[in-house]
C-alpha cells in the first residue's frame, strides 16, 4: 500500500492505496468524487479524461500513485472555470448530451479545445474531439456548441494558448514527488510453484475436442525449405515429440495415444507472456505426405483461448535432397488476448515462432544425419528478444560454416 | 479491468532504476507515460511484480542541443514535441506527426521513449524517427550503445533491450534548409492504430534520400538510398519523380508478399510524397 497525496480541486486530497489503483478510481473510491466516469478503462473512449496538471489526461490508464502530489482537476472543479461554465450552456443550448455519461471528458476534452485551438474548423473540432465517444446525441451539437463557445471567445478578444500554458517537459502528473525507490513495502507473493502450475493445468483439462464444423476466424500460410531428403523429413514429422521440441516454448504432457495428445505452449511478445494448455489430436496420411494438428488450448493468466488448425504438406523441394514443407495455421482466439489482438501481430509472431522452428528442425535434422548419438543439439527454447538476436547471430554462423565445408 | 497488484517504485536517476531491473528474481517493468503500458496492464496482458516508474528521472526528461543534431530525453511527450516545448530541427516533421498521434490527453503523457521500447509497428515515432535517421541511446550497468531506430525494433511489440538495459535518449539530426519531408498514415479512425505509413526524406545538402513504409505488423521497411523513388530532392515537384512499380517492387523484396497491403503501403507513401512540406 502507498500513500497518494494529490491537490484535488485546490484541496489537499490523501489516501492509502494500492499502486494498481488508477486515478479515475482513487477519485471514485476515496475522494467520493463521482462526476469522473470510467467506460471502457483502456484508454480508448474518453469518459474518465480529467485535468492533470492543468492538462487532459486519460485518468483510466494513468495511475494515481504516477500523480503523487500533481494537481488534479475533475469537472467538479470546473464550476467557477469560465470556459467549463460556456461549455455548459452551450451544450444545454445545442443538445450536447442524451444520457450524459460522456459529458464529463467531453467538457474537458472540448475546454482544451477552446483554450488551445484559435479559429479551428467543423473538421478540426471532430479530429480535436475524436478521442471521446458519444453514444447517443452524435456529434453535431457536441460540435456546435463547442464552434459557438470558441467563435464568442475570439469576438470578446480572448486569444487562444496553444500549449494550454504547460511550460514544463514530461508525462503530465510527474516530477512533483520525490524518489520512492525503497518507499514501497513489498506485498505478499502469490506463490506460483508447482501446486499453482498444477491447478492451471487442471483448469485447463476439460477443453472439448474441437467440433467438425468449427471454422478458423484467420488464416494464413508459410512455407519453408529444409535440406534433407523428403523421406528423412516426413518420417521426422510422423513423431509428435520431436516436432514440439523444435517449436519454441512448446511441451508435451506425454506421449500421444491414439494421435491425441496434451501439451502446452508458452509464448512472449514484449512483455506479454501466455502459456497455452491444451489439447491437440494428430492426423497424417503417407500417402499424399500432407497431415494437420488440430488443438485447443487456454492462458489462464489472460483468460484467454485458442482453437487452431495446422495443416502441412511435405513435398521435394527445387533440388536434390532438399524439402519444402508448407504449413497452413488457422486459429481463433478469445479473451483479453484477443481484445488486444491486432491479426497483423499474431502474424508476425507466427513468422518468428516458425523461423524458429526452421532452425531447430535443421540443426535436429543434420544431427541425425550426422549419426550422432546423444545429446541433441542446443535449440531455441524460448521466443523473446534474445532469440531474435541469437537467430540473427545462429544464422550468420550457419552461413559461415556451410561456406566452410561447401555444404550448400 | 483492474491490473495485478505490484509494488511500485519511483527512482530518482538512470543508475537506480537500471539497479532495479538487474533483480532477476522479479518480473520488473518499465513505465513511462504508460499510455500503451496502461491498457495492457489493466488487461492484465501485463502482469509485472515490480512498476518501475521512470518518469521521476530529470535526466530523461532534458533536451541537448547539440552542433548537428539534438537529443532528447526517452520521457519527453508527443505533447512537448507538438507543443514546440522542445525546439524543432526537422523542418515540422516532428511536431507535425506528433499532432496526429492518438488524442490529446494520450499525447501529454505519452513518451518517445515508451512508444519506441513498445515496438508497436503501427506506432509513428518509430516511422518518423527511422525517415529521419535518428538513433536511440540504450544504458546498462555495464556501460551504454547506439544504434539507429529501426534496429531498435526486433519485431512486433519486441525492442532490442539486453537484460537490464533501458532506453535514455533519442538523437535526431539536424535537417538542412533544403530539406522536404512528408508523412502519410492511413487510418480507419482518426487517433487508431495505422494500417499503412508512408515517409520520406530528401535533403540534397547533407546528400540524404530515404524512404520508410511503416505500420507492416512488423519492422518498418527503410530503404537508405531512394533516389530512384523520390529523387535527390533537388527536382522541384517530388512527386513527378515518384514510381509506383519501383516502390511496390522494394516493398515485395523487403517481404511484404500480400498485394493489397503493398498496394495500401505504395499509396501511402505515394500520398507523402504529394502532400511533402517544403522548408
Amino acid at each position: 500500500m502507498n500513500t497518494v497525496t494529490l491537490t484535488v480541486n485546490g484541496k489537499p486530497a490523501s489516501a492509502t492505496i494500492e499502486p494498481r489503483t488508477h486515478l479515475a478510481d482513487f477519485l471514485r473510491e476515496t475522494q467520493n468524487l463521482t462526476g469522473t466516469h470510467i467506460g471502457c478503462e483502456h484508454g480508448v473512449c474518453g469518459a474518465c479524461t480529467l485535468l492533470v496538471d492543468g492538462v487532459p489526461t486519460r485518468s483510466c490508464i494513468t495511475y494515481a500513485v504516477a500523480c503523487q502530489q500533481a494537481e488534479v482537476t475533475t469537472v467538479e472543479g470546473l464550476d467557477n472555470d469560465d470556459i467549463a461554465a460556456e461549455l455548459r450552456t452551450a451544450f444545454s443550448k445545442e443538445h450536447g448530451l442524451q444520457c450524459g455519461y460522456c459529458t464529463p471528458g467531453m467538457i474537458v476534452s472540448a475546454r482544451d479545445v477552446v483554450l488551445r485551438m484559435d479559429a479551428p474548423s467543423e473538421h478540426d473540432i471532430r479530429i480535436a474531439m475524436s478521442g471521446n465517444l458519444c453514444r447517443c446525441t452524435g456529434y453535431v451539437g457536441i460540435v456546435r456548441a463547442i464552434q459557438g463557445v470558441i467563435t464568442a471567445r475570439r469576438a470578446r478578444g480572448i486569444a487562444a494558448i496553444p500549449d494550454g500554458n504547460r511550460k514544463i517537459l514530461g508525462p503530465a502528473g510527474s516530477g512533483h514527488a520525490v524518489p520512492t525507490t525503497n518507499g514501497a513495502e513489498p506485498r505478499a507473493r502469490v506463490s506460483s510453484g508447482p501446486a499453482d502450475t498444477q491447478a492451471r493445468a487442471q483448469a485447463a483439462k476439460p477443453v472439448s475436442r474441437p467440433d467438425a464444423d468449427w471454422k478458423p476466424q484467420t488464416t494464413f500460410t508459410q512455407g519453408f525449405t529444409v535440406a534433407h531428403p523428403v523421406d528423412v523429413v516426413w518420417d521426422f514429422f510422423g513423431n509428435i515429440g520431436e516436432v514440439a521440441s523444435c517449436l519454441p516454448g512448446a511441451s508435451l504432457a506425454g506421449e500421444p495415444v491414439d494421435g491425441h495428445v496434451e501439451g502446452q505452449i508458452r509464448v512472449k511478445v514484449g512483455p506479454i507472456a501466455a502459456e497455452f494448455q491444451g489439447v491437440a489430436d494428430v492426423t497424417r496420411d503417407d500417402a499424399t505426405r500432407t497431415g494437420t494438428i488440430s488443438g485447443s488450448g487456454k492462458d489462464k493468466r489472460s483468460n484467454s483461448a485458442t482453437r487452431g488448425l495446422i495443416g502441412y504438406a511435405v513435398r521435394p523441394g527445387d533440388a536434390p535432397g532438399k524439402t519444402k514443407v508448407d504449413v497452413s495455421i488457422g486459429y481463433t482466439l478469445t479473451g483479453m488476448l484477443a481484445q488486444f489482438g491486432r491479426s497483423g501481430l499474431v502474424q508476425d509472431v507466427a513468422g518468428r515462432l516458425i523461423a524458429a522452428f526452421v532452425q531447430n528442425l535443421e540443426a535436429k535434422l543434420a544431427h541425425r544425419e550426422q549419426g550422432q548419438g546423444g545429446e541433441a543439439p542446443p535449440v531455441i527454447t524460448e521466443l523473446d528478444a534474445g532469440s531474435l538476436v541469437s537467430s540473427v547471430v545462429f544464422g550468420r554462423l550457419k552461413q559461415f560454416f556451410a561456406s566452410l565445408f561447401g555444404r550448400r | 479491468m483492474k491490473p495485478v497488484n505490484f509494488d511500485y517504485a519511483r527512482p530518482a536517476d538512470v543508475g537506480a532504476a537500471l539497479a532495479l531491473l538487474a533483480d532477476d528474481s522479479l518480473s520488473v517493468k518499465l513505465m513511462a507515460g504508460g499510455q500503451s503500458l496502461g491498457p495492457m496492464l489493466n488487461m492484465r496482458l501485463v502482469q509485472p511484480d515490480l512498476l518501475v516508474d521512470i518518469t521521476g528521472i530529470e535526466e530523461l526528461k532534458r533536451v541537448e542541443d547539440r552542433a548537428n543534431e539534438i537529443v532528447l530525453g526517452a520521457c519527453i511527450t508527443h505533447a512537448d514535441i507538438e507543443d514546440l516545448r522542445v525546439p524543432d530541427v526537422t523542418c515540422g516533421a516532428l511536431p507535425s506527426v506528433a499532432r496526429g498521434i492518438a488524442y490529446r490527453a494520450v499525447r501529454n503523457r505519452g513518451t518517445m521513449g515508451g512508444s519506441l521500447t513498445h515496438a508497436d509497428p503501427s506506432a509513428d515515432w518509430l516511422s518518423i524517427l527511422s525517415t529521419l535517421g535518428a538513433k536511440v541511446t540504450l544504458r546498462g550497468r555495464s556501460g551504454g550503445r547506439t544504434i539507429p531506430v529501426e534496429d531498435y525494433m526486433l519485431g512486433a511489440l519486441e525492442a532490442d533491450l539486453r537484460p537490464g538495459e533501458m532506453l535514455v535518449s533519442i538523437t535526431v539530426p539536424k535537417l538542412s534548409r533544403s530539406a522536404r519531408w512528408g508523412y502519410y498514415k492511413s487510418c480507419r479512425k482518426t487517433g487508431e492504430f495505422a494500417h499503412a505509413i508512408g515517409a520520406f526524406l530528401v535533403d540534397p545538402d547533407r546528400g540524404v534520400s530515404r524512404a520508410v513504409i511503416g505500420a507492416t505488423e512488423s519492422r518498418p521497411i527503410v530503404i537508405a538510398e531512394a533516389t530512384h523513388l523520390v529523387g535527390d530532392g533537388k527536382a522541384e515537384r517530388l512527386d513527378l519523380a515518384f514510381d509506383s512499380h519501383a516502390a511496390g517492387a522494394a516493398i515485395e523484396a523487403a517481404g511484404m508478399a500480400d498485394p493489397i497491403d503493398r498496394q495500401t503501403h505504395v499509396v501511402a507513401l505515394r500520398r507523402a510524397i504529394e502532400r511533402a512540406h517544403t522548408a
